[in-house]
């Protein structure tokens, strides 16, 4: 299968009037089609600034150094802004952040849906539209005649539901879901999270995950990809980077955990805070929190190397190198 | 279209009628709301009679004793003065003065004006109030509509230099002197390009012959304007509501909206009154422009700084994920949650605005309340000043709660706290 | 009011608390909280520096101030009283109104004084009338405010009803009447409109964000500190609604000026010189129909009325900027 998603060495920075905060730094993955992506990073990594590049939502103050992301085959920022307008929601879709607010106060949640149905699908109906969302909350498990109430009428849970069932609408090829269940409690979350998988799974989509929860998207991803400071430190098959992982980053992140499937906990385990985005240490950034770092370390920045068919790092000296021969920690037992 | 996907929502049930979202839910909101109004005419009358004791009392604390005043007036005969003693109550105790004062103003007497002798205030101000109601009106509709619009854009532009002019014009007009302003319109508009009438409400040498006064006339533009609105208001409500936006709903809805002025205007023309309507409309126009001028600016910049607020929302942001038009994002969204802050400021600044007016008809020798009360106050006519005081405090209520009614509409949180957002 | 809703207090708050707990300091506690209240105006300052509105409009205010200051200069050193006073000057070489010429900068008016005399005069007491309000309704108005915050129940209620009725006051027809009455001179007439400003709108702002301030933790810290009522009024809530009281004292001056300038303009108030009384000599005197011609009379009068209402609006916005992050230039 061609790839659906494709970001090329993307670079972005946030212009701020103390200096530039570099929060997506030379980033590459690539997405097949019904593929899920999970992405994981200590807030602040930049995670929701991959996601908001992908939609072309960058707020005015940031700057694309360099770097491509293509659509089914096309440059997402080459295409005219019309053009861009109909892939949104039609071919991706996205989960915010802060789903509580994603929904506009004054108008009823089915009519923001049906908005979004008959923007998209000039031919089908008011009436269809409303059909559809019925039967989208009837999947995401709301009720279908609450949809002429308003937000404020909403739980919050039932809000998080009615903003999967809007990112589900017209049936996009890709979904964005930023933290899609941060706000809910840890059984509904489970509950939500498998209904979406169910759903994904269903119909072919694909879907990158963001989460800080490394057990969340242990549950759901196909690939993992590991952020750190703006940059992405290791990405593949979900089994090799929980299993093998090979970045310290990431070996240190696990180990802290003794199963990756027990206690939900967030990241920041690691001794050390992560940099300031806007004087990254030199070299590789991790640099100054890694028992590994060398001289090498502090001076050359590591490329995204393989390390496998589908395993790529950013790393000097990884944990365990088979060819090097050298001490074998104990990450991959 | 992607290829081998299947609708989102499993078995298409193509069957299945749609869904009838809400019957409930709006019979409920109904009741919310009828509870909310109810509650806020409550306090509609609390605090008018609030407003009313402190007028009084305030009378009362001027120097000189008023009821004296009133009754050693020379225009006054002997006869009425003691008549009118014993109707005002002044005959007794100072809080039984008090209370006749309310009960008089519930009975529609306020007593007799003395400039006017012997015109009781109550007539005087009955016939000023609809001058003032339209002039009002008409005003604060226009620059709030004006200033809406302009705050939307020159917010979507954030910047642009479209945005910086803006605001140096906003500002000027915000803080401009507006007595002077009038003058410079006065000035401008009648003197220099002869196009507009200079002042009053009516050319006298026109209404001579004219076999209606102008009250009535007034009347039926009062009443005509109203039933225009509210059809107007209809069409759109009909045309235009929610997602029925399609360039030929537009198309329908104007058409439909030129109908009926023009019917009005044929109807006008049928009855003979179109001239004096005419005539009555060119006087306004330099009243309204003046008022409107020093109005908008405020609308315009709290506008502009609310948007520039809700355009940071995540809801504008989800639509704009959406893949909405621009002009929908800004417009329903933003736009549309903007204009609820700047509703509740428009409700404070009723009163500012009403002070304008005061200014304005003087100014434009327009005579509404607002000239009457400050040729009363000025030829110390007291009766005439208070009942004038008290009847703008009454329709400042009216309009306050008019504002209110528009924002729990708008708003459909309202409802439910049954406070509006004005109060915090 | 949404716009106001975000906090002011840039963190300060929890920050000034530390030193009630920490022995290790020896310094007064008076020190420490006027250190830290410079660093945070040192801070609002560089925000406030940012806003080109603010700017110009301190700017404008303070050009102001260096006019107003020159009139003891001038009445005193350089120009002979007889001719110049403001109120009772006359110049027996001219004819008047007489537009502008060497001695008289700016034209005479009607009756002969000299019109720039008549603006350096003015603008001290405009200032003096200005402020004077403007505090007196913030004051009054935040005090209020912090109360009815705080206490909340009745006293909430009856500030917030007497807020409704005072805010639907229309000021200058109540003025009119009262004006017309008593004629008022410039003190009681800027204390009447502070006080009248105090208990409308601003007390109601006002309360919003102390009530903000008010669920804040370190409220409730400094309560099981020990610290009084009224301790934690001034100590806590006061210092962050200060912001906003300062943003509303701005606009209270442009208010005040207007509301000055309008009475003024139609002779109602017992005051013998000011920018509207010079703009009400030559209505009266019939100058106005004509007013290409005679626009020294009308046009530096009227253009320091809204520029210095401007100004101080101004001013005004770039405190929103400061107060509120979201308005912020990018
Ligand atoms: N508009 C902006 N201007 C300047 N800096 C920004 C902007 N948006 C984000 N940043 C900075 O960019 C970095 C990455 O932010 P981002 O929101 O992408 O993080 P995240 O990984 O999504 O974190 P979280 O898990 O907390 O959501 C952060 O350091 C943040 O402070
Ligand atoms: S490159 Fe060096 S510092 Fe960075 S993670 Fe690898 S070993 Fe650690
Ligand atoms: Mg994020």
């Amino acid at each position: 299968m061609d790839a659906l998603l494709s970001v090329e060495d993307f670079t972005m920075h946030y212009r701020t009037k103390a200096g530039w905060v570099q929060a997506v730094d030379g980033v590459s993955f690539a997405l097949k089609r019904g593929q899920a992506l999970g992405l994981v990073g200590e807030s602040g990594c930049g995670k929701t600034s991959v996601a908001m590049s992908i939609m072309r939502l960058l707020p005015y103050n940031a700057e694309i150094k360099h770097g491509r992301i293509t659509l089914g085959g096309r440059d997402v920022y080459a295409m005219a802004s019309e053009e861009f307008r109909q892939v949104r929601w039609k071919e991706i879709s996205m989960i915010f952040q802060a789903a509580m607010n994603a929904l506009n106060p004054v108008y009823t949640v089915g009519s923001q849906i049906v908005e979004a149905i008959v923007e998209h699908e000039p031919e089908t109906t008011e009436e269809q539209a409303r059909r559809r969302v019925a039967e989208l909350f009837d999947l995401v498990g709301i009720p279908a005649d609450r949809a002429d109430h308003y937000p404020h009428e909403y739980s919050g849970g039932m809000k998080q539901r009615a903003v999967i069932a809007m990112a589900l609408a017209c049936n996009p090829s890709l979904i964005i879901a930023d933290e899609p269940t941060t706000a809910l409690d840890v059984i509904v979350q489970d509950k939500i999270l498998r209904e979406m998988e169910e759903i994904r799974r269903r119909i072919n989509m694909s879907m990158i995950y963001i989460s800080h929860d490394i057990s969340v998207i242990a549950e759901v991803s196909d690939i993992v990809g590991v952020m750190y400071a703006g940059k992405l430190m290791e990405i593949g098959e979900a089994d090799d980077v929980f299993k093998r992982p090979r970045h310290p980053y990431t070996y240190g992140l696990m180990h802290a955990y003794p199963s990756i499937l027990g206690a939900k906990r967030d990241l920041a385990t690691i001794p050390g805070e992560p940099p300031n985005l806007m004087a990254p240490p030199a070299g590789c950034r991790f640099n100054p929190r890694c028992d590994r770092a060398t001289d090498e370390c502090r001076a050359v920045e590591p490329k995204l190397i393989k390390a496998g068919p589908e395993h790529r790092i950013a790393c000097h000296n990884p944990v365990w190198t088979p060819s090097s021969g050298g001490e074998r920690v104990g990450a991959a037992r | 279209m992607i290829p081998g996907h299947a609708r989102a929502g499993g078995p298409s049930g193509a069957l299945r009628p749609a869904p009838r979202f809400g019957r409930e839910q709006l019979k409920a909101r109904v009741i919310t709301m009828r509870r909310y109004m109810l509650g806020r005419v409550g306090q509609l009358v609390l605090t008018l009679l609030i407003y009313m004791t402190m007028v009084y009392f305030l009378m009362q604390a001027m120097p000189g004793d008023i009821s004296q005043v009133y009754l050693a007036n020379p225009r006054i005969p002997q006869a009425a003065r003691l008549e009118l003693k014993k109707q005002l109550g002044l005959d007794r105790p100072p809080f039984f003065q008090y209370l006749s004062y309310i009960k008089n103003f519930f009975t529609g007497n306020l007593g007799v004006s003395f400039s006017h002798y012997p015109r009781p205030v109550w007539d005087i101000l009955v016939e000023r109030l609809p001058r003032t109601i339209v002039l009002f009106v008409t005003a604060n509709c226009l620059s709030f509509y004006v200033g809406f619009v302009l705050g939307r854009i020159i917010a979507w532009q954030r910047g642009a230099t479209v945005d910086r002019m803006a605001t140096v014009v906003g500002i000027t007009f915000w803080t401009a002197f507006y007595p002077l302003l009038s003058l410079i319109l006065i000035w401008l508009f009648a003197f220099t390009l002869n196009r507009l009438p200079l002042n009053q409400f009516i050319e006298p040498a026109l209404w001579i012959k004219a076999p209606f006064t102008s009250n009535t006339v007034f009347g039926y533009m009062v009443l005509g304007a109203s039933v225009i609105a509210l059809a107007v208001f209809l069409i759109f409500w009909v045309f235009r509501r929610g997602l029925r936006r399609t360039r030929r709903s537009a198309a329908m809805a104007w058409a439909m909206t030129a109908g009926v002025i023009g019917l009005a205007i044929w109807i006008a023309h049928a009855t003979g009154t179109l001239i004096y309507i005419w005539d009555i409309i060119r006087h306004m126009i330099l009243p309204v422009c003046t008022l409107t001028l020093i109005n908008f600016a405020g609308t315009m910049l709290l506008m502009r700084d609310s948007m520039l607020e809700t355009v940071q929302e995540d809801y504008v942001m989800a639509a704009r994920a959406k893949g909405l038009p621009d002009n929908v994002v800004r417009d329903r969204y933003a736009a549309r949650n903007a204009l609820l802050p700047t509703v509740t400021s428009l409700v404070l600044s009723l009163a500012s605005s009403m002070s304008g007016g005061l200014v304005t008809e003087t100014m434009f020798s327009w005579p509404g309340i607002g000239q009457v009360l400050f040729r009363a106050a000025i030829g110390n006519d007291y009766p005439l000043a208070t009942g004038a005081l008290v009847f703008t405090g009454v329709f400042l209520l009216v309009a306050h709660f008019v504002a209110d009614v528009l924002y729990a509409f708008l708003d459909p949180r309202i409802s439910y706290t049954g406070q509006p957002a004005a109060e915090g | 009011m949404t716009e106001l809703a975000t906090s002011p207090d840039m963190g300060r708050g929890p920050e000034k608390q530390l030193p009630r707990f920490d022995p290790g300091i020896t310094e007064p506690i008076w020190k420490i909280r006027w250190k830290m209240n410079m660093r945070s105006l040192a801070q609002n300052w560089e925000i406030f520096k940012e806003s080109r509105v603010g700017m110009s409009g301190l700017i404008i205010i303070i050009a102001f101030g260096a006019f107003g200051l020159l009139w003891p200069i001038m009445i005193n050193f350089v120009w002979d009283p007889l001719i110049y006073h403001p109120v009772v000057g006359f110049d027996p070489m001219l004819m008047h109104p007489s537009p502008p010429v060497a001695g008289h900068l700016l034209g005479t008016d009607p009756i002969g004084r000299d019109i720039l005399a008549q603006l350096m005069f003015s603008t001290g007491r405009e200032f003096l009338l200005g402020m004077l309000s403007a505090v007196i309704s913030v004051v009054v108005g935040t005090f209020i405010g912090a109360m009815a915050a705080y206490y909340g129940g009745f006293t909430d209620t009856i500030f917030m009803r007497v807020a409704d009725i005072v805010m639907l006051f229309p000021f200058v027809p109540l003025l009119v009447v009262i004006g017309s009455m008593i004629r008022l001179s410039i003190f009681p007439f800027a204390i009447i409109l502070g006080f009248l400003e105090a208990f409308g709108g601003i007390t109601v702002i006002l309360k919003a964000q102390a009530l903000q301030v008010k669920v804040r933790p370190y409220i409730d810290a400094a309560r099981v500190a020990g610290g009084s009522d009224l301790h934690i009024i001034r100590a806590h809530i006061i210092p962050n609604v200060l912001p906003l009281s300062f943003l509303y004292m701005m606009f209270n001056v442009t208010a005040a000026i207007v509301s000055e300038a309008t009475l003024s303009f139609f002779g109602i108030l017992n005051i013998d010189m000011s920018w509207g009384m010079m703009i009400h000599t030559a209505e009266t005197a019939g100058y106005l129909f004509d007013f290409g011609k005679f626009w020294w009379l009308w046009a530096p009068s009227g253009f320091f009325i809204t520029l210095f209402c401007a100004a101080f609006y101004m001013v005004g916005r770039g405190l929103d900027e400061v107060v509120n992050p979201r308005l912020r230039k990018r």
